[in-house]
């Protein structure tokens, strides 16, 4: 029984199968958030984005192609680490806030530790180069065990990205600038893997090379460079829509305290 | 490739191949073993086969490419699995030598399904991976005797769900020195690294006439 995406060295066609395993995990989440993570109609939206993104990156026909093509596999990753956490993490952030004050010691030391920008630069950036070591990625692909794990790692690392920037109040360590300024300084990492899968000179993964093409137009060789060219045209530039929406955050919320510190400087005075 | 009969044949054919020929004291280059190709039990002599190339000419391998280093491989274009991704990695190597060491090598792609490998399907299949590619074409019962030359399992036609068919055949690439014997094959999974890395010794040791 195939319940998760793997590579399996079977030739590509053109036709749908089932990975129950994909719509359990999303319906455990879903559930989960359903149950405990709920607060209002956006939370919801938030969450059953976020949940929408990682059931395209992880169901037929992305999260299958993602054993055949390098390209594919990245597409995963940035939709898995990078496009759905901060809207799960939005989703769940009017619950967090409420459940800050009632955490007990420890949870809400270890959340407010990962809201700091030292320990998820390092625990997302392990996590994503380590995951794109050849003999791990080769190891590990080719198995449906292996690949979930893989997927989970992303999910997690995608959350300790964004937890400093998404973290209520209770657990907020850094202000807007420095926020934007962190999310950049997580996107150059990232540059190594993709210059490697950009200018090596013969394909890194054995997995990809030798893997039934899907289209004889994309050879090994294009597939590892689009995959390099992916990570940074595109990961980035999801990464800096964040960012973007951060700035616009901050520049209203500092327009309406200039407003309303002029309108309350211009009020007559009696008495 | 479907099936797998190929590899476990070959090594047998290629002990009574080179039985038959007498081929296997006859200047054997040094083998050095540095290679990632594996050593055939016995050399196997340069097979006696005449073809058609896709061009449409008449190819008579053992004197085309007699006294050359010659990388012979058996496959068809509908092959979902195998023989791109060997042709692939053969051919970004082989794009990647130099105009001179190119010259020095002939790669031969022989099909294994005349039904459906015509020259007019089988010519631009193997130009997309590399423009020297030479490949050749013929009646079933030739490449039936072409394949029992060389020394490889005889491909066979296994029909699929659909109405279609694969053909299982072997998956190796037999590497003929100026000696003209092959002491070598590649497996399939051969990476192009390795490529990259051993055509450069092959022709080191290996060097035949430049055509």
């Amino acid at each position: 029984m195939t319940w998760w995406c793997s590579a399996t060295g079977v030739p590509w066609v053109w036709a749908w199968r089932p990975y129950p395993g994909v719509w359990l995990f999303l319906a455990v989440l879903g559930f989960l958030f359903y149950r405990f993570g709920r607060s209002g109609p956006e939370s919801a939206r938030h969450f059953g984005l976020g949940l929408f993104l990682l059931w395209i990156a992880l169901d037929y026909p992305l999260g299958a192609l993602g054993g055949y093509l390098a390209a594919a596999h990245t597409g995963q990753f940035m939709l898995i680490a990078l496009a759905a956490p901060p809207l799960l993490l939005l989703g769940l952030r009017p619950r967090i806030a409420e459940w800050g004050s009632s955490l007990s010691g420890g949870q809400g030391r270890w959340l407010r530790f990962l809201a700091h920008p030292g320990p998820a630069f390092i625990g997302y950036n392990l996590i994503m180069l380590v995951t794109h070591v050849p003999l791990v990625v080769d190891g590990l692909m080719t198995s449906q065990v292996g690949s979930f794990a893989i997927d989970f790692l992303w999910l997690l690392s995608g959350c300790l990205l964004y937890w400093p920037v998404v973290a209520p109040a209770p657990f907020w360590r850094i202000g807007p600038p420095v926020q934007m300024g962190y999310l950049f300084v997580q996107t150059i990492p990232a540059t190594l893997p993709a210059a490697f899968l950009v200018f090596s000179s013969y394909p890194l993964y054995s997995l990809y090379e030798l893997a039934p093409r899907v289209t004889a137009a994309l050879t090994p060789r294009y597939d590892h460079q689009v995959a390099g060219l992916m990570m940074k045209t595109v990961g980035d530039p999801v990464v800096w829509v964040t960012m973007a929406v951060i700035f616009f955050h901050w520049a209203n919320r500092e327009r309406r305290e200039d407003l309303a510190r002029v309108s309350g400087a211009a009020r007559p005075t009696t008495g | 490739m479907v099936g797998g009969t190929a590899d476990v044949r070959l090594g047998a054919a290629c002990v009574v191949a080179a039985a038959l020929t007498g081929c296997s004291g006859r200047g054997t280059p040094e083998l050095a073993g540095d290679l990632g190709g594996a050593l055939l039990p016995a050399a196997v002599a340069r097979p006696d086969f005449t073809l058609t190339t896709v061009g449409g000419e008449s190819f008579d391998f053992r004197t085309r490419t007699a006294g050359r280093l010659t990388l012979l491989f058996f496959g068809y274009t509908h092959c979902p699995d195998v023989c791109p991704a060997t042709m692939a990695n053969l051919g970004a190597v082989l794009r990647g030598l130099s105009t001179t060491e190119r010259a020095l090598i002939d790669a031969v792609f022989v099909t294994t399904d005349p039904e459906r490998d015509s020259p007019a399907v089988l010519g631009p299949w193997l130009a997309h991976f590399e423009p020297n590619l030479i490949g050749l074409v013929g009646s079933a019962e030739a490449l039936r005797e072409a394949q029992i030359a060389a020394g490889v399992g005889v491909a066979a036609r296994q029909d699929t769900p659909g109405g279609g068919y694969a053909v299982s055949h072997a998956a190796q690439v037999l590497v003929y020195s100026p000696d003209d014997s092959a002491h070598l094959s590649y497996p399939f999974g051969t990476r192009q690294a390795q490529w990259a890395v051993d055509l450069p010794k092959l022709l080191e040791r290996w060097k035949g006439p430049v055509r």
